[in-house]
């Protein structure tokens, strides 16, 4: 039962991955990666992980809805359903697939993989929660501020110089009357005054 | 916990319904008892509408699959001292992974007839939907805290001498406005709004809106099952069984999240961004550190 689960989800993990390749738009192929990851977390499950199992169904969904949204935010193919080619370098891609395919594969044939099934009623969440707020708990904080402080930076640096020029010059709403104050809602905090200023050279 | 599947799956049709007329008490839209249930066999009768070009397969299961993340929340709640469909040490985890699930399906049903109210109502729902989930996991970590385990079992033994929502009177609020963002309803009600003439369900008609409505009020027990469980000590009670206290705080809590969205007004999205990442997101943070304080205690 276990066995044949694993091998259902393990097909469901690699086809939904190699759809992501195959679609034609970006809020589908976040999707395919979701459903794969879900089969991964799923798989976890049944490696008595529940937590971290559960837990990556949970991250992966947000993620990939995250991701979908951005994809549409600063892709050229904003609606996210109008067919587009979904890979590109295809030479460059061949070989670095490859050549992770092979380093993987090499991995998992060549290590001493350990043999220790976990013992009934072991509390492995609770394990977890020593190990990560222990011994772990550096690694796991430094490594959370920095992707969340990438992150922030990506979205800072893209986010400036949009397709129509600056972004906060692009939002701006035109004046009422050629080249007069923007229309709206003034800025919050005293902006409005500098930049009518502005706009007066 | 075959026993708790067929209670929950016996119980779910009536509660559904009870949902459907909650929400039309009130509000002139027909015959409050019977009126669910004609509008719902009309619907039945009529055909789906076909929209250019749209996504088919996941414009048919979106309801679907927003009735399956309801069905799967609601097995982690217990029904009684031993009697829990699904027995899982990390619960709150899979409820938590069924409000993600939820936005990514809603933002689906939104996206895939390929139209453009319901793709507004898709990108407005998934803005607003994630920080309001975001907040949600704050405060049932703060639940959890004083059961010190993720079970749900284990949180609603936990609150035998007191329950949660005196313990932690921030909680449940705030967990409400998660409930009415995953249930569409009234001020986190970005998806399906009329402004919008129905949002996501837009082009929708015939048995697949059918399917959706039917979906969102299941929704609605789930969340309001898990509100019970998690805030107000679930089964446990004087005198009356375990099953009906459950019952009785379910429908309480749905009668609540349901006049909770008829009070508040909704917002512009914009607004209702900064409100909830400014207040509601660090008001979830001061309930977890008092919580926090008082397990120390």
């Amino acid at each position: 039962m276990t066995d044949a689960l694993f091998l259902a989800l393990s097909a469901l993990a690699i086809w939904s991955g190699w759809r992501v390749f195959r679609v034609d738009s970006m809020v589908r192929a976040s999707f395919q990666l979701m459903v794969s990851f879900i089969a991964v977390g799923l798989i976890a499950v049944l490696l008595a992980a529940p937590y971290i199992g559960i837990a990556t169904i949970f991250m992966m969904a947000v993620e990939m809805m995250v991701m979908a949204l951005f994809m549409v935010m600063f892709m050229m193919n904003p609606a996210g359903l109008n067919p587009m080619v979904m890979v590109h370098q295809h030479r460059f891609s061949v070989a670095a697939g490859s050549l992770a395919f092979a380093g993987l594969s090499a991995a998992v044939l060549l290590s001493d993989l350990p043999v220790r099934p976990v013992p009934e009623g072991a509390e492995v969440v609770r394990d977890l929660g020593h190990e990560l707020l222990g011994p772990s708990m550096l690694i796991f904080e430094t490594a959370g501020v920095t992707l969340l402080a990438t992150m922030i930076g990506a979205v800072v640096l893209s986010a400036h110089s949009g397709r129509y020029g600056a972004s906060d010059a692009g939002s701006r709403p035109p004046g009422l009357t050629p080249g007069g104050a923007p229309a709206g809602r003034k800025p919050e905090g005293g902006g409005g005054h500098h930049h009518h200023h502005h706009g007066g050279h | 916990m075959i026993v708790a599947t067929l209670a929950l799956l016996l119980a779910l049709p009536p509660l559904i319904w009870a949902a459907a007329m909650f929400d039309r008490i009130g509000t002139g839209r027909g015959a409050i008892v019977m009126g669910p249930i004609r509008n719902g066999a009309a619907l039945m009768l009529r055909p789906n509408t076909e929209t250019e070009a749209p996504d088919r397969l996941n414009r048919l299961l979106a309801p679907g699959w927003y009735l399956a993340l309801a069905l799967v929340g609601l097995s982690v709640v217990p029904l009684a001292p031993g009697i829990v469909a699904t027995d899982l040490s990390t619960g709150l985890v899979l409820w938590g992974a069924c409000e993600a699930l939820t936005v990514v399906v809603v933002f689906l049903h939104g996206w895939s007839p390929n139209a453009p109210l319901p793709l507004i109502g898709a990108y407005r729902y998934v803005a607003i939907g994630l920080p309001a989930m975001l907040l949600s996991m704050f405060v049932l970590i703060g639940a959890a805290l004083p059961a010190e385990s993720l079970s749900v079992v284990e949180v609603v033994e936990a609150q035998r001498g007191l329950w949660n929502v005196v313990r932690q009177p921030l909680g449940l609020p705030l967990f409400m406005a998660l409930g009415l963002a995953i249930t569409l309803r009234g001020p986190f009600d970005y998806a399906d709004g009329a402004e919008l003439a129905g949002g996501t369900s837009a082009e929708e008609s015939g048995p697949a809106l059918a399917l959706w409505q039917f979906a969102r009020a299941s929704m609605l027990v789930a969340f309001s099952a898990m509100a019970a469980a998690a805030f107000l000590g679930g089964h446990l009670g004087p005198v009356l069984p375990g099953p009906v206290w459950l019952l009785l705080k379910t429908l309480a809590v749905m009668a609540a999240t349901v006049a909770a969205g008829r009070f508040f007004a909704r917002m512009p999205p914009a607004r209702m961004l900064t409100f909830l990442w400014v207040v509601l997101l660090p008001l979830s943070f001061v309930s977890l550190a008092l919580v926090g304080v008082e397990v120390l205690e």
